[in-house]
């Protein structure tokens, strides 16, 4: 678990790692991400070739169609130097921990696998150990609420630090979610292969945000946005489901704003 | 118990729009669940009772072989018999043959998941001998002729309507519903009788000790007391990996397991036997039989992969946290272990073709893992379980994939394996796709994403990938 | 091959191994200690509970009240016995059993009983182990309307009492009855779980292990239907304990 203290030295370049889904549905994640990396100070390097972790048809059972994906993504990755960050718990969640298993019998894909997964890490993880969780000072008007996606939670270890984080957007009034910390129902390939159950999971944590009562609800893996998001639009709702990423590069933006007309 | 894997499907179904009991369901967050983490909370060394837990169960499944035996000696050394049993048709037969060369009239019985894998009571029913479950939720069930729903509360999913049209013999439809007390009170009047004319008892272990040859049961209602004490034979039921090595590691695992289970610090009662009853007393059982099942666990035991989930120790923290428990209820995995213990152990004591849904429930969240007093990773071990019905490496007979999944996912790595077919993938789906949006949002996609749009909206493919969005941006910012 | 001979096999071969080989040590569980080391941990929580019984007698006030027990705390035998009386009069009680536990004679409990009008049976071994006594003995238990005993041990860290069944201490006495009383001194209270299984391990490695030994943490309880608690199912509906402080 990453400690409030910010690590020292800071980094000053990145690789970015989007993961297919931001990289080709939810775009505005992943310029959000730059944004706020490059607000640190950090020159962001886009690896072009990348595609994916392999965690969906890994997490399906399909891991041979799973290893050469990954392959793939450790041969990218090893190319450059110093830290990954990838705004998603799961996919970071995917090679840290799970790439061993799916390598297990390669013992030197293993090593090469934890050689780029120690350096590897989610957003919100990367901001509050090597920058600290008030490094962002943004503003942004509106009550929200904040849901603990499972993997980052549970395999990433990260659960108060995007709270801190988010404490210190201005104007931004959060209130705690019922069941914060419980399953949206996503689980990937989950939703669509038995989307009756991932729907009725769905329902209590939208039944929970709904009597929240806040406008946005925030999130830092883009499948729990989506399925959350998707779920609300169903129900007529006009809650946002925001992936933290935008949160803060729009308070970003909007304190430049606020700067810029002085 | 007959396995009923197939069956998941529709009972979950069933479950899912059952209003009545997916409040009652609600019992097993707010009330175990909760329980758990305050009682967690309030005990300093959690962290480290969990760590002390799990490696005295490691080392003892390691070391089964040896532990089984020295077990087996102990008990014989203080006057118990013991039996192992390959199977749950040969422990039932030792129990049936022992209670008919005994003359046994009345077998009550306490709450034990083991016996619910012989089918024991039915059993002795169908052979002409009254068998009566004594822990209430059992006791419940057996008069609605139902499997248990949980690990701990077997009768969770019932309301106090349907207890009173079970336990009441007063009740009418129509007239107010009794309170839990007073249903309690009648059943404990009505097991009253049963608890002094019974000739045998069937319990459950929750702990064997190998080196005293003991055996321990957790209880809050009595009846493991009762059933110690009253009959003149007793026959206690066990898993073969129920084992714990020492006496002084009950006061660990006693703790994590009763504050797993329920909250509670400790459970009104802790019984431990150790054998038959002492020439210094008048009560107790004359007899002591304990019978040590397999069933199938030596193929957990077997396959390294899986061998972890002997370490269980059934406190049902995990069903309490599961997510997909709370909607799909007990009955729906189709044995006698309910939710991720259960989607782990019974596809592969019973078959891992037919219950292939068990291990495809699961959004994989790990609350199960958080849970469990032992540490036990069910995450890891239901990916294992869908990489063996997906592909069939190690038993092509596991694999329930059809061909149209694999085709999709074959379809998925080719388009995964390089950067331009991503983006065609991508861009050529958005064109397909567009015309059925509205406001960037999908209302009915098509196969295989169909399944999300009958309950929620699918988002649209972005017009340009992010690697497009980001070079026009450097571009930009070069000129 | 006997069946167990058969069964074990077939475990070493899941176990990847041809023979049953003996653990190597391993710190997690204490079945390596040897009888030194169980005394040694034995009589440190002896000590440790000697010096600290004011201390153990407060928590474990507090634990078993938590939990069900009424607890009583008096200064005195004759407190003690008034609150028996007291107890065998609310309940309109016709007839108490006891276990021979010296502190049910320190506090002159067959009195505090008779007075109240009770009947008093106390749970000695008859000396056969007669059918017809078997019977009896069992009827007397289910029929009694009060159970009375000293405590072998009671642990501070969850508020229970510790029996071991007994000639003279029987296993219904604290079961059957709807109403159960212990009358506890100090001295027998000990700090946690930890302590009394290194007694319990202590007395097996010695070769004195109890028959059985039931640990008992407030009233029988349930909460099968609808999650609600309900106590007495099975057991007790009523648990006192009356702590006597008078040394």
């Amino acid at each position: 678990m990453p400690e409030n203290t910010p690590d020292s030295p800071r980094p000053e370049r990145v690789t970015l790692f989007a993961s297919c889904m931001v990289d080709q549905l939810a775009t505005a994640v992943g310029e959000s991400t730059v944004d706020v990396l490059e607000h640190l100070g950090i020159e962001v390097k886009f690896l072009d070739d990348q595609t994916c972790c392999g965690q969906p048809a890994f997490n399906s059972g399909f891991r041979s169609e799973a290893l050469p994906v990954a392959k793939r993504f450790i041969e990218l990755f090893e190319q450059v130097s110093g830290p990954i960050v990838v705004p998603s718990g799961s996919c970071a969640a995917m090679v840290r921990n799970y790439y061993a298993d799916l390598f297990r019998v390669d013992e030197k894909m293993v090593m090469r696998a934890n050689r780029v997964g120690e350096r590897l890490y989610e957003l919100s993880e990367f901001i509050s150990r090597f920058f600290g969780t008030d490094a962002i000072t943004g503003k942004l008007t509106d009550t929200a609420t904040y849901h603990k996606c499972c993997h980052l939670l549970r395999e990433i270890g990260v659960d108060e630090e995007p709270l801190e984080i988010l404490s210190n957007v201005e104007g931004l009034q959060m209130t705690p979610l019922e069941r914060a910390d419980v399953c949206c129902g996503f689980g990937g390939a989950f939703s669509v292969k038995m989307p009756d159950i991932s729907s009725a999971i769905l329902n209590e944590k939208l039944d929970n945000i709904e009597a929240n009562g806040s406008n946005i609800v925030i999130a830092a893996d883009i499948g729990c946005v989506y399925q959350m998001q998707g779920g609300l639009r169903r129900r007529g709702s006009s809650v946002q489901v925001v992936h933290i990423a935008e949160v803060l590069a729009e308070s970003i933006r909007n304190s430049n704003r606020a700067v810029n007309s002085e | 118990m007959k396995p009923l894997t197939t069956s998941f499907r529709t009972k979950a179904a069933e479950t899912m729009v059952d209003e009545q009991v997916l409040q009652s369901l609600e019992h097993v967050y707010t009330g175990f669940f909760k329980g758990r983490l305050e009682a967690a909370g309030n005990t300093d060394n959690w962290e480290e009772l969990r760590d002390k837990g799990k490696a005295i169960k490691d080392h003892t499944i390691a070391h089964l072989d040896y532990y089984l035996g020295q077990l087996a000696d102990n008990v014989e050394k203080n006057g118990g018999s013991v039996f192992f049993a390959a199977d749950a048709a040969e422990a039932r037969k030792y129990v049936l043959d022992l209670a008919h060369a005994r003359n046994i009239k009345t077998v009550i019985k306490s709450k034990s998941m083991v016996s619910e894998e012989m089918a024991l009571a039915q059993a002795l029913i169908d052979d002409g001998i009254e068998a009566v479950e004594t822990d209430l939720g059992e006791y419940i069930i057996q008069l609605s002729d139902e499997t248990p729903y949980h690990l701990i509360a077997p009768a969770v999913h019932k309301s106090r309507k349907e207890v009173a049209e079970l336990l009441d013999d007063n009740y009418v439809e129509g007239d107010p519903v009794p309170d839990a007390t007073e249903l309690t009170m009648m059943a404990r009047e009505k097991l009253r009788g049963v608890f002094e004319r019974a000739d045998m008892s069937v319990t459950g272990v929750n702990f064997a000790v190998a080196e005293s040859g003991s055996i321990t049961l957790v209880t809050n209602e009595g009846n493991g007391r009762m059933s110690t004490t009253v009959p003149r034979v007793h026959v206690a039921v066990m898993g073969m990996e129920k084992i714990i090595p020492s006496i002084q590691d009950l006061s660990t695992m006693l703790r994590i397991l009763i504050r797993s289970a329920t909250g509670q610090r400790i459970s009104s009662y802790v019984t431990m036997v150790n054998g038959p009853r002492k020439s210094d007393e008048e009560e107790g059982p004359e007899e002591f039989h304990l019978v040590i099942m397999d069933n199938g666990r030596q193929k957990l035991l077997a396959d390294e992969q899986m061998r972890e989930s002997l370490n269980c120790i059934r406190c049902g923290a995990c069903l309490n946290a599961c997510p997909v428990y709370r909607k799909v209820g007990g009955h729906a995995y189709g044995w006698v272990y309910p939710g991720p213990i259960g989607a782990i152990v019974t596809p592969v004591l019973t078959g891992l073709k037919d219950a292939a849904n068990l291990p495809a429930a699961s959004s994989l969240c790990g609350a199960c893992h958080d849970a469990c007093p032992v540490k036990i990773n069910m995450p890891r071990m239901l990916l294992e379980l869908r990489y063996r019905t997906a592909e069939g490496k190690t038993d092509k007979d596991e694999r329930t994939s059809t061909t149209r999944e694999r085709t999709v996912w074959k379809a998925w790595r080719i388009g995964m394996m390089g950067r331009k077919r991503f983006d065609i993938g991508a861009r050529l789906s958005r064109l397909f796709l567009r015309p059925m949006a509205r406001n960037g949002w999908l209302k009915k996609a098509p196969p295989p994403i169909s399944g999300w749009t009958s309950t929620r909206d699918f988002p649209l493919v972005s017009s340009s990938s992010l690697k497009a969005r980001l070079n026009k941006r450097s571009k930009k910012a070069k000129s | 091959m006997t069946d167990r001979a058969k069964f074990i096999a077939n475990v070493t071969s899941a176990l990847g191994r041809t023979e049953v080989i003996a653990p190597p040590r391993d710190e997690s569980t204490a079945a390596f200690d040897d009888v030194e080391t169980a005394r040694a941990v034995a009589d440190r929580a002896l000590a440790d509970a000697a010096s600290n019984a004011v201390e153990l007698t407060d928590r474990m006030a507090e634990a078993a009240s938590t939990i069900g027990w009424k607890v009583h705390r008096v200064s005195n035998p004759e407190n003690a016995a008034d609150i028996v009386a007291n107890i065998c009069d609310q309940k309109g009680a016709t007839s108490v059993l006891r276990s021979t536990h010296d502190v049910l004679d320190e506090i002159n409990v067959d009195a505090a009983v008779t007075s109240s009008g009770a009947k008093l049976g106390v749970t000695e071994h008859s000396g056969d182990n007669n059918e017809t006594k078997i019977t009896e003995s069992k009827s007397a238990a289910f029929s009694a309307d009060i159970g009375i005993t000293g405590a072998d041990y009671a642990i501070a860290e969850t508020g229970t009492i510790v029996l071991h069944p007994r000639s003279g201490l029987s296993r219904l006495v604290s079961l059957a009855p709807p109403t159960h009383i212990a009358v506890l001194r100090p001295t027998e209270i000990i700090d946690s779980l930890d302590e009394l299984f290194a007694h319990e391990r202590n007395d097996h490695m010695s070769g004195n292990l109890a028959g059985s030994m039931n640990l008992i943490s407030g009233p029988s309880k349930t909460a099968d239907i609808e999650g609600t608690t309900v106590t007495g199912i099975h057991g007790p509906l009523e648990v006192h304990l009356i702590i006597l402080e008078n040394d």
